[in-house]
């Protein structure tokens, strides 16, 4: 297989077309129904079944409901957490204490217990969730064991001895509260699946870098996903222990229920909405008559199922039903129809320099990328900058939005200095950029790339409207419910237009927005761009190869070169600058 | 691989390509693409972005497969054939992107090259390399990572001209570069012929291409629609217009 | 005297560190392929090597080139099977990777647990100490730390001066340039794999003779190599070496005053402590654990 062929299976499935008939409404119908039968059928499980079938149904439902949570972090959020057991961990633990020495109830316990989960998930995250995901992996791995170690030596949580609670026998109240807890759990994943919030999670998972372009406030999205997938771990970890009425350090940091939740999790299908339920569910009743047999083996066939099903099916059962048209996301917020909106134009106000760069130095190590660049971009101009590659362009770009920190110099947005404001307000508050190669959400609809750029601060309703607009600017509104990935290099190009206008921005940076774009692709673009300001854009740059194409939309042209800034001024007398001929064009132009 | 052609060489054309069909994925790029490269010249390849030259010159390369169509190289079917063996085979790629090792040498650079140059012929082709490129002469032990745009490209090209082939494939040289750094490429490709080095070239502008090629083909849309000699074709406004808009 | 003892067993320990990351920086930090079994290699090559010296009564070094070959072999076989197939770029690509690696850990980890047990086991051969100029030194520790420096040394040496070590370089940083100069790209990305878990089980049979090993270290060893290649900073050899040396130290002097327990907490406030203050890890040339691309 060449090398272009060789795609991977995509894990995360966007919704596979937009399905609306009347067979797809049948079929969610008959999910719901069949859920709430589900449902219903393991209430009443207690009424009439033995002591083993009890347990063995509360393992089942205390499975659902930690799969379920390590969905949220690792199959919504994209950041797989190796040591979710971490939770359960201090779930059991808090609860224990809790139990043993205050008068407080044991169901009160739990509670108190996941909110400390919670608590410390949320400290944890804020320093753990800046490393990038394989670190993040690991240090949920290295947590987990951590834990273990300080609960064998801490006296007073039992050390290596562990804690006997109460042997209170109340197998009916922990199991009804055991399905409280994953249906807690199964909510959240149907909040992801069909909110803004999980939305701002998919594109954290499918990029992040793109997303803070976009103005979602990746880190409070990663950190928040965390501290809730903290919580049902942490009820169920207390369950246990009281069920158990003992609790000691190799039992509350179990590995083995890092591997389960993952094995399930995967099998059913990670990052949907019914991958970790069905997966929980088959497997858990699988693996009960399978143990019985080999109970030598279970890791290790567990840990061939990851495998099989990572190298054969990754989007799991779910990925699997969905090709016959079951169990499919759906768009989120997406409305019936597209609505048609008219914007009436609205110039941009009068008022001083939207961008002023001013003696803007940025260094890498030893290479200076930028070399004490200033240049002011004023409101109603249309900016190119033009250099050879390693100029400094792309840098500057970077700098001006907050994806690089300059060494020297400042940069001020409509008269306001952005270095102490982060990259992803700076989208928010109105610069909005393109990238070099189009980065877009592939696990997305073309809607939802843009809804996610439409969303930031805005009601649903008004960001539904800004996304339908935005779409209808670029001229994408007939594609609206297509897979982002499969659009030729034009369309994504304007999708990536069409996301920047969501953002309502008063500064648009354009990166090589031309390149790689045939004639009518260019024109199409070109329009795109003469109609920004009439919207509001106040000011346009962009950096460019292709002089052609930009040349008559210019109002002024900056040239840099080695990171310098080496001329200035309109595209005629700058294209005949004898600097520029000399160091870039090389001959007239 | 001696830097005379073979008597049997010279019978065939350096690449002869057969009604290829090729893409990726869902979509098909080249729609039943024919053309041919005579030994020891330069053809350049014209089209507009998204015309697919950059695919086709994969496709030859190996990085894309074929999947319908031949390709010949100096009669030897190399249609198919995964990429390192069709470098092997004679086909030095220089790719749009360049392709570089950053943290490697411009001298490791050579050296990696030089691994499918016959050990006697490669101290004459270093030396013919640093001839055409005296600029990278003396940058042997920097890191490509931070070499400028044009000296990348430069080293690109010898990184392809080290591996002693038989057909370059050159893949919009000019593409990101400065104007002036193009006119210094161009103007070594004369030499290159005059080394027994066959080029397909695939380019965007028309008039670049002019000076040193003997046959151009136009693509659009991934069908091949007018082949001639690039004078022939400039003088003929109408197609100037159509095709190229330049 | 003292702290000059500490000092030595702490450098001699960071030789052994060494060759414990330096698989999984070839793997990891050059290939980009994460390799959560990494520790669990380490594990039963050591445990083997245990049960070939006990059982065959043999001196357990013999086993290292034999264990290297079969790895070796194994190694590429298993890189064909498991990984080759997600061998794509990008975020996709390494998540899937993290999983099957995940589960060949555990794969591995219960093999290891029915073949030789849950008992925590080391050699007592090599146990002998000799007195240099009033310091103690483990024999074993000393004959671990040298082969483990040289290992690591070798490694070095052949990627960076070989053409076959440069090629395996060339076509960590770029496939399509090293598909250009004929390099067999797949075969590329089969040896590296191999070399690092052959390396990783020299570790282990290194490992063995100097401290306890069960089937449950696997992960924490795997942690541990983690956290030497992040601190050196990616694809880092030098800063490997020095990240080794450093952790070999401190984890030195805190076991000696603090007892084991902190010891085993060692790692992680280091990875903490650099996170914040030097991101981009110890060495030169290496690329801090959260940049997006490699």
């Amino acid at each position: 297989m060449s090398l272009e062929e060789r795609r991977i299976e995509t894990v995360f499935q966007p919704p596979l077309a937009a399905d609306r008939s009347s067979a797809a409404r049948k079929r969610r119908a008959l999910t719901a129904g069949a859920t709430a039968i589900v449902i219903a059928a393991a209430a009443t499980v207690p009424l009439f079944s033995s002591a083993y079938l009890l347990q063995l149904a509360t393992d089942i439902v205390a499975s659902i409901a930690l799969a379920y949570s390590w969905n949220l972090i690792s199959g919504f959020t994209g950041y797989l957490s190796f040591g979710q057991v971490a939770f359960f961990g201090i779930g059991a633990y808090a609860t224990a204490a809790l139990v043993l020495r205050t008068p407080i109830p044991w169901y009160f316990a739990v509670i108190a217990a996941a909110v400390l989960s919670g608590a410390i998930a949320l400290a944890l995250g804020t320093v753990m969730l800046r490393l990038r995901g394989i670190m993040f992996a690991l240090g949920m791995l290295g947590l987990a064991r951590i834990l273990g170690v300080v609960a064998q030596n801490l006296t007073f949580l039992g050390g290596a001895v562990g804690l006997t609670l109460p042997a209170e026998l109340t197998p009916v109240p922990v199991y009804l509260a055991m399905i409280g807890a994953a249906l807690f759990a199964f909510a959240l994943n149907a909040f992801f699946a069909h909110s803004r919030w999980g939305l701002a999670a998919m594109g954290v998972r499918d990029d992040e870098g793109a997303a803070v372009a976009l103005g979602v406030p990746t880190v409070r999205v990663k950190v928040a996903s965390f501290a809730l997938s903290a919580l049902a771990p942490a009820v169920v970890g207390g369950l246990v222990a009281w069920n158990r009425s003992f609790l000691d350090p190799p039992s509350a940091f179990d590995p083995t229920l890092d591997l389960q939740v993952v094995v399930f999790t995967l099998f059913g299908g990670i990052g949907t909405l019914w991958g970790p339920g069905l997966g929980a569910l088959v497997l858990m009743l699988v693996g009960e008559q399978l143990w019985a047999f080999l109970p030598e083996l279970q890791l290790a066939l567990y840990g061939i199922l990851v495998i099989a099903v990572v190298l054969a099916f990754p989007g799991g059962c779910v990925g699997v039903l969905n090709r016959f048209g079951w169990l499919r996301r759906r768009p989120i917020l997406a409305p019936a129809v597209l609505p048609r909106i008219d914007r009436p134009p609205s110039e941009a106000r009068e008022g001083g320099a939207v961008l002023e760069v001013r003696d803007l130095t940025v260094r890498f190590g030893g290479v200076v990328a930028l070399d004490r660049v200033s240049l002011k971009v004023e409101r109603g101009e249309t900016v190119s900058i033009i250099g050879a590659n390693g100029a400094g362009k792309t840098t500057l770009f970077n700098a001006i939005t907050g994806f690089v920190a300059p060494s020297e110099g400042s940069v001020l947005f409509e008269g306001m200095a952005v270095a102490p404001i982060p990259a992803f307000e700076r989208a928010r508050r109105g610069i909005g950029r393109t990238f070099q190669i189009p980065r877009l959400m592939e696990s997305m609809t073309v809607w939802e790339n843009v809804l996610l750029a439409a969303s930031n601060g805005r009601r649903a309703d008004r960001a539904v409207e800004q996304a339908a607009w935005a779409l209808e600017m670029a001229g994408l509104a007939a594609l609206w419910l297509e897979t982002a990935e499969k659009l030729t290099p034009g369309r994504q190009r304007r999708l990536e237009l069409a996301r920047v206008l969501a953002l309502d921005p008063k500064l648009v940076l354009l990166d090589e927005v031309m390149a790689g774009m045939t004639r009518e692709e260019q024109d199409e673009i070109r329009a795109v761009l003469r109609r920004l300001k009439h919207f509001g854009v106040a000011a346009v740059a962009g950096v460019e190869h292709v002089i052609s194409a930009i040349a008559d939309l210019s109002d002024r042209m900056i040239v840099l070169d080695q990171g310098r800034k080496i001329a200035e001024g309109t595209p005629e007398t700058v294209l005949r600058d004898p600097q520029v001929i000399q160091s870039y064009l090389g001959e007239l132009q | 691989m001696s830097a005379e052609p073979l008597a049997q060489e010279a019978q065939h054309p350096a690449l002869a390509v057969a009604d290829v069909v090729a893409g990726f994925g869902p979509l098909t790029i080249l729609h039943g693409v024919s053309l041919d490269v005579a030994s020891g010249s330069v053809t350049v390849l014209l089209g507009a972005n998204g015309a697919g030259k950059t695919t086709l010159l994969r496709t030859v390369a190996g990085l894309i497969a074929p999947r319908a169509g031949e390709i010949r190289l100096f009669g030897e079917a190399i249609g198919g054939r995964a990429a390192h063996l069709v470098a092997r085979a004679g086909v030095g790629h220089v790719p749009s992107g360049r392709e570089l090792f950053p943290r490697l040498s411009v001298a490791d650079h050579l050296e990696l090259g030089a691994r499918l140059a016959q050990p006697a012929r490669r101290p004459e082709l270093r030396e013919r390399v640093l001839g055409l490129f005296p600029e990278i002469a003396t940058r042997l032990r920097q890191a490509a990572g931070t070499l400028s745009g044009g000296e990348q490209m430069m080293v690109a090209i010898a990184r392809a001209l080290m591996t002693d082939p038989r057909l370059l494939l050159l893949d919009e040289p000019s593409a990101g570069l400065a104007p002036k750094v193009v006119l210094s490429i161009f103007r070594m490709l004369p030499r290159l012929l005059s080394q027994g080095v066959s080029v397909l070239l695939a380019e965007q502008s028309l008039r670049s291409a002019l000076s040193v090629a003997s046959r151009a083909y136009i693509l659009r849309d991934g069908r091949i629609v007018l082949s001639g000699t690039p004078a022939a074709l400039a003088a003929d406004a109408a197609v100037v217009k159509a095709y190229l808009g330049a | 005297m003292l702290l000059l003892q500490l000092l030595v067993n702490g450098i001699l320990l960071g030789g052994m560190y060494l060759l414990l990351a330096q698989g999984l920086n070839l793997v990891f930090g050059v290939m980009g392929v994460v390799n959560l079994a990494h520790g669990a290699i380490v594990t039963l090559a050591g445990l083997f090597t245990f049960w070939f010296a006990t059982t065959l009564h043999e001196n357990p070094l013999i086993v290292l080139p034999v264990v290297l070959v079969l790895v070796l072999i194994v190694g590429a076989f298993v890189q064909r099977l498991l990984l080759e197939p997600l061998a794509g770029a990008g975020r996709k690509a390494e998540l899937l990777s993290l999983m099957v690696t995940f589960g060949l850990s555990y794969v591995l980890v219960e093999g290891a647990l029915n073949l030789f047990g849950s008992q925590y086991v080391s050699l007592p051969d090599l146990q002998t100490t000799w007195r240099i100029g009033g310091l103690a030194v483990n024999e074993a520790l000393v004959a671990s730390g040298l082969l483990g420096a040289a290992l690591s040394g070798a490694l070095q040496l052949w990627l960076n001066r070989t053409a076959s070590g440069k090629a395996l370089l060339a076509t960590s940083q770029n496939q399509i340039g090293a598909l250009s100069c004929g390099i067999d790209v797949r075969r590329m990305r089969a040896v590296a794999f191999a070399i690092g878990a052959a390396l990783a089980a020299a570790a282990g049979v290194l490992l063995i003779l100097v401290i306890p090993l069960a089937a449950p270290t696997a992960d924490t060893l795997t942690i541990l190599a983690f956290v030497i290649v992040a601190l050196g900073g990616l694809g880092d050899y030098q800063g490997a070496a020095l990240a080794a040396l450093l952790l070999g130290v401190v984890q030195s002097f805190v076991g000696y005053y603090l007892g084991g327990d902190a010891e085993y907490v060692v790692p992680y406030l280091l990875l903490i402590v650099f996170m914040i203050l030097r991101p981009q890890g110890l060495g030169k040339s290496g690329r801090p654990v959260w940049s997006e691309r490699r």
